[in-house]
C-alpha cells in the first residue's frame, strides 16, 4: 500500500523542487507493455469524449459565430480605458474590496481548517496505521471519507450561499460557511494526498514506539508536510477572493455585491473599476505566496547546502500576519458565530429540511435529468479542452525565467524580451481569471448564438485562467539539475524545452487539468444564461420557484457527475503515472 | 531576518485589535444603523431600475420613514430576487419593496403579509416586446400580433422577474403561443438591460422586457434602434409595491403599519426631500394597493410552477 503512495499532484502549486521527478513507479507485475496498452485505452477514450462533447455542443454544425455583435463586446474592453473614477465611487469600491478581502480571509481559515482535519482523516496513511483494525474496516473509513468529502466539492458556492441564508439569514457567517465548505472539501482531498506524499517513516516510527495515532500525526507527518500545505492555503486564498466576489448577489455585499449591480444595468466603466480592484487584491494574494513560497525554496537550497534546516522567518511574520487578519476581518464584517446555535437557525434549516425531503425529479422526469447532466457534462468537457490547450500555452511564457534553464547564455536584450513575457502572460491570465465566468458568458453571447458553447467557452477562458496560473507554478518549480544536464550536453533552447521541460512537466499539467475538469462541473452552474441549460439552469429556475425538492434531485445529480469525474481522473492519472 | 519586525507585527496587531473591540463594523451585511437592543425596522428591495442608485435612494428614504414613523430605519442591501423573499420570510426584512411576482412568491410564504402601498405607475405597468431589425417583424397593436414571433428565438429576462418573464409568458400564451412555438429554448438573459443588448446583437431575434426600462434605454440612446426596435406593448398590470410582514406592529407598537402606510402615501413631493425620493422611485406617488391587484399574477405563476 504505502509503495502505491499516491503521486497525485494535484493542486500541490509548489512541491519541493526536489521530487518532481517522479521515483520510478514499483510495477505491481502489470509489464510495461500492460501499462502502455492502458494508456492507449485511455488516450482512446479521451479523444472519443472530446468528439461526442463538440458533436453536441454544435461544433460543426450551422453558424456558431456572428460579426454583429463584435461592436457590443468591443465596447466592453474599450470601458477599460476609462472606468468610473469618481471620489464616491472610489470610496464605494474601497469598502468593498475589504469586505471582499475580509470574507476570503475568514473563508479560507475556516477551510484551512475543515482540511486539515478531513484530510487527515481521508489519508490513506491514517486509514492504514490502525495495529489492530482490519482491513475490511479501513477501507470502509477511508471510503466513507472521500466520499463524504464529494458532497460538499460538488456544490457551487453559490448555491451553499443560497442555502444558508435560508438557515442564517442576512448574516456574515453566509458568506464565510459558503466559501469555507465546500473549499475546505477541496482543501481536504489535496492535504490528504499531500499527507500521503511525505515521507511515512517518522511516523511509523513514533507509532512503533507506542505513541497514539493522533500524536504520532503531529509530530510525524505534519511538521513534514506543512511547508505544502501552508503554500496550497495561499493558492485557496487567491480562489477566495474570486469566489467572495462572485457570493455578493447572497447579500454578502463587497466586490460582488456592487459587481452584480453594475452587471445588471451593464455600466461598463463600473464593472471595470471594480474588476480592477479585484485585480489588484489577486496580484497582492499572489506576490505574497510567491514571497513565501521562494524564501522557503532558498531556505531548502541552503539546508541541502549544508546550512542546516532554519525557520523562515518570513512564514513567521505571515502566519501572525495570516491571524491578525482573521481577527480583522471577524470585527470588519460583524461576524458572530453565535448564530451557529441560535434557536432561529435551526428551526429554519430543519422546515428547509422538511421542504427539500423527499426530493422531486419534476417536470423533466429522469429522462429529462440524464439529458440535462449530459449537457453539463458536454460543456465541462469542451471548456476543459479548450483551457488545458490555452493554458499550456500560457503556462511556459508566464514562468519565472530561472536559472540553469531556458536562457542562461542569453544576452541582455533576450532576457529583457524574455521578462517582459513573462509579466504580459502573467497579467493575461490574472485579468482572464478576474473576470467571474457569468461576465464571460455575457460576453460570448454577444457574439455567439446561445447554445452549450457560448457558455463551454466562457467556462474555458476563465478555466485558462486558474490554469495557466497552476501549470505555470509547476514549471517554476521543475527541477533545474536535469535542464541543466541537458544543456550541458550542448543541446539549444528548445531542445533543453523539448526534452527536458516538457517530459517533466505533462504529468502535472494532466493533473492540473483533471482537477480542473471536477471544478469546472460545478461552476455549470453559473453560467446558465447561455441557454444551454444543463443542470445550471434547471437549478436556477428552481430555486427561483423555491422548489427545494426538485432542487435536492439536481444537487445530487450534480454531486452524482462530481464523483463519477473524480473516479475517472483518478484512473488516468494512475495510468499516466 | 531579525526579530524586530515580529515583534512589531504583534505589537500592531494587539493594537489593532484592541481598535476594532470598540468600533461598530463597517462591512457588516446587516446594515448599518441601529445599536443592539432598539428596535428597528428593516427596509429592503428587489432592485431592478437603477440598482446603483438603491444605497442613496433607500438612505434618504431611511431618514424619512424615520421622521414620520417614529422608529429606527435601516436599509439592508440584496440584489438578488430569490434572496429578498428568503429574507422577508425570515424576517430579517420587513418592509420590502417587491415586484409583482416575487411579491405573490412572499405572501404564499408569510401568510398575512400586507401590501402597503404601489407607485402611480404600477397600477399601469407594462411590458414590451422587442425585436432585431433583421427579423423585418414590423410594430402590431393586437395581441394575437405574437404569433409573428413564432419560429424566432426569444429570450426574457431575469427568471422570477413580473415584466421580463412572467408576464410576458402570460400575453403569448393569450395569443396561443408557447415557449416550445419559438426557434431553440427560450433564454434567461438576467435583466432587462441585457435582453434589449442581446437582441440588438441578434443573439436572440426577439424578446421581452420591462416598458419603462426599455423607454429609458432608447430616450439615452443605450440602444441601438437600428438595429432593435419596439413591436408590441402589453395591456397593463399591477408590478411592484410595498409588503410589509405582519408582525410588524407587535415588534414596533401597534400602529407602526398604518404609520408606514401614511407615510408612504403621504409622499407628494411637497419638500425636496419628498421629491428626492419620488424621483429615486421614477414616482409621482404612491397609491394605496390590495392583494386582489395581484391576482391574475398570482394564477400565472401558480400555472408555471412559481409558487412552492
Amino acid at each position: 500500500m504505502t509503495t502505491t503512495c499516491r503521486r497525485e499532484a494535484a493542486e500541490s502549486p509548489s512541491e519541493s523542487s526536489g521530487t518532481s521527478t517522479p521515483p520510478p513507479a514499483p510495477e505491481r507485475g502489470t509489464g510495461a507493455a500492460e501499462r502502455s496498452r492502458k494508456r492507449r485505452g485511455w488516450a482512446l477514450l479521451i479523444v472519443a469524449a472530446i468528439v461526442i462533447s463538440a458533436v453536441a455542443a454544435g461544433i460543426g454544425r450551422g453558424q456558431v459565430i456572428k460579426s454583429e455583435g463584435a461592436g457590443s463586446l468591443f465596447d466592453f474592453f474599450a470601458a477599460a480605458a476609462s472606468p468610473r473614477l469618481d471620489a464616491e465611487f472610489l470610496a464605494l469600491t474601497g469598502t468593498a474590496m475589504l469586505t471582499t478581502l475580509a470574507y476570503a480571509v475568514l473563508g479560507t481559515a475556516l477551510s484551512l481548517v475543515i482540511g486539515l482535519i478531513g484530510g487527515v482523516l481521508s489519508s490513506q496513511a491514517w486509514w492504514a496505521s490502525g495495529v489492530r483494525s482490519r482491513r475490511g474496516r479501513r477501507l470502509a473509513g477511508w471510503g466513507l471519507a472521500r466520499a463524504v468529502l464529494v458532497v460538499p466539492r460538488g456544490i457551487h458556492e453559490v448555491v451553499w450561499g443560497l442555502f444558508f441564508l435560508v438557515v442564517f439569514g442576512i448574516d456574515p457567517i453566509v458568506a464565510v460557511l459558503a466559501i469555507g465548505i465546500p473549499f475546505g472539501a477541496v482543501t481536504a482531498k489535496v492535504f490528504s494526498e499531500l499527507l500521503d506524499e511525505t515521507g511515512r517513516k517518522p511516523y511509523t516510527a513514533l507509532l512503533a514506539a507506542g505513541s497514539s495515532k493522533w500524536s504520532a500525526m503531529l509530530y510525524g507527518l505534519l511538521p513534514p508536510a506543512l511547508p505544502d500545505l501552508i503554500s496550497y492555503g495561499f493558492y485557496r486564498f487567491e480562489c477566495a477572493i474570486r469566489s467572495a466576489a462572485i457570493l455578493g448577489l447572497v447579500g454578502a455585499g463587497g466586490l460582488g455585491f456592487q459587481l452584480a449591480l453594475s452587471f445588471q444595468t451593464l455600466r461598463y466603466p463600473e464593472i471595470w473599476t471594480l474588476l480592477f480592484a479585484l485585480i489588484l487584491l489577486s496580484v497582492a494574494a499572489d506576490y505574497w505566496s510567491s514571497l513565501v513560497r521562494s524564501a522557503r525554496a532558498r531556505g531548502r537550497r541552503r539546508s541541502r547546502d549544508g546550512g542546516g534546516v532554519r525557520r523562515d522567518p518570513l512564514l513567521t511574520a505571515s502566519l501572525v500576519f495570516g491571524a491578525v487578519l482573521i481577527a480583522l476581518s471577524a470585527w470588519w464584517v460583524g461576524l458572530d458565530i453565535a448564530v451557529l446555535w441560535s434557536g432561529k437557525a435551526w428551526e429554519f434549516g430543519i422546515q428547509l429540511l422538511s421542504e427539500a425531503w423527499p426530493p422531486s425529479v419534476g417536470g423533466t422526469g429522469v429522462s429529462g435529468l440524464l439529458m440535462l447532466a449530459g449537457v453539463t457534462l458536454a460543456m465541462s468537457i469542451v471548456a476543459i479542452t479548450i483551457a488545458f490547450g490555452l493554458g499550456a500555452l500560457f503556462a511556459v511564457p508566464a514562468s519565472t525565467p530561472a536559472q540553469g534553464r531556458d536562457h542562461v547564455e542569453r544576452g541582455a536584450v533576450a532576457r529583457i524580451a524574455r521578462t517582459a513575457a513573462m509579466l504580459a502572460s502573467r497579467f493575461v491570465l490574472v485579468v482572464l481569471r478576474a473576470i467571474p465566468p457569468p461576465v464571460w458568458a455575457l460576453l460570448l453571447l454577444f457574439v455567439m448564438y446561445p447554445g452549450i458553447l457560448p457558455g463551454a467557452i466562457a467556462l474555458a477562458v476563465y478555466t485558462t485562467g486558474v490554469l495557466g496560473r497552476l501549470m505555470a507554478e509547476s514549471v517554476d518549480n521543475l527541477d533545474a539539475r536535469p535542464l541543466r544536464a541537458i544543456r550541458a550536453t550542448g543541446a539549444s533552447a528548445s531542445k533543453v524545452f523539448c526534452y527536458g521541460v516538457i517530459p517533466a512537466a505533462a504529468p502535472r499539467f494532466v493533473a492540473y487539468g483533471l482537477y480542473r475538469w471536477e471544478v469546472t462541473i460545478r461552476e455549470t452552474v453559473v453560467v446558465g444564461v447561455v441557454g444551454a441549460g444543463g443542470l445550471g439552469l434547471l437549478l436556477d429556475h428552481q430555486i427561483g420557484s423555491f422548489n427545494y425538492a426538485g432542487a435536492l434531485t439536481t444537487l445530487a445529480t450534480l454531486i452524482l457527475l462530481t464523483l463519477v469525474v473524480d473516479v475517472t481522473s483518478a484512473a488516468i492519472r494512475r495510468s499516466v503515472r | 531576518m531579525p526579530r524586530v519586525p515580529l515583534r512589531l507585527i504583534a505589537l500592531t496587531a494587539i493594537g489593532m485589535l484592541l481598535l476594532a473591540a470598540c468600533g461598530q463594523s463597517p462591512g457588516d451585511p446587516r446594515g448599518s444603523s441601529g445599536s443592539d437592543g432598539e428596535q428597528v425596522l428593516a427596509v429592503g428591495a428587489i432592485p431592478d431600475q437603477d440598482p446603483q442608485e438603491l444605497q442613496r435612494r433607500y438612505g434618504t428614504l431611511a431618514d424619512y420613514l424615520k421622521e414620520k414613523v417614529g422608529v429606527e430605519v435601516k436599509y439592508v442591501p440584496v440584489t438578488d430576487y430569490t434572496a429578498s423573499v428568503t429574507a422577508f420570510r425570515r424576517g430579517d426584512l420587513q418592509l420590502v419593496f417587491f415586484g409583482g411576482l416575487t411579491g405573490v412568491q412572499a405572501r404564499t410564504q408569510v401568510s398575512g403579509a400586507i401590501p402597503l402601498a404601489q407607485r402611480d405607475i404600477d397600477a399601469d405597468f407594462r411590458s414590451v416586446f422587442i425585436a432585431n431589425t433583421n427579423t423585418e417583424i414590423e410594430q402590431f397593436d393586437d395581441l394575437d400580433g405574437l404569433r409573428k414571433l413564432a419560429g424566432h428565438s426569444f429570450t426574457f429576462g431575469s427568471d422570477t422577474s413580473t415584466s421580463g418573464r412572467l408576464m410576458p409568458q402570460h400575453f403569448l400564451s393569450e395569443a396561443g403561443m408557447s415557449v416550445d412555438d419559438f426557434s431553440g429554448n427560450p433564454g434567461y438573459s438576467g435583466s432587462h438591460d441585457k435582453t434589449a443588448k442581446l437582441v440588438e446583437a441578434g443573439t436572440y431575434q426577439t424578446g421581452a422586457l420591462n416598458s419603462s426600462v426599455w423607454d429609458e434605454l432608447v430616450k439615452s440612446d443605450k440602444v441601438d434602434t437600428s438595429k432593435v426596435r419596439e413591436v408590441f406593448r402589453t395591456p397593463p398590470y399591477h408590478d411592484y409595491h410595498w409588503m410589509a410582514r405582519p408582525d410588524i406592529d407587535d415588534q414596533l407598537g401597534d400602529g407602526t403599519t398604518d404609520k408606514i402606510k401614511q407615510a408612504l402615501l403621504d409622499l407628494d413631493g411637497s419638500d425636496a426631500t419628498e421629491k428626492k425620493i419620488l424621483d429615486m422611485f421614477q414616482a409621482g406617488s404612491f397609491v394605496d394597493t390590495a392583494p386582489g391587484n395581484y391576482a391574475q399574477i398570482e394564477q400565472v405563476a401558480q400555472r408555471l410552477g412559481l409558487l412552492n
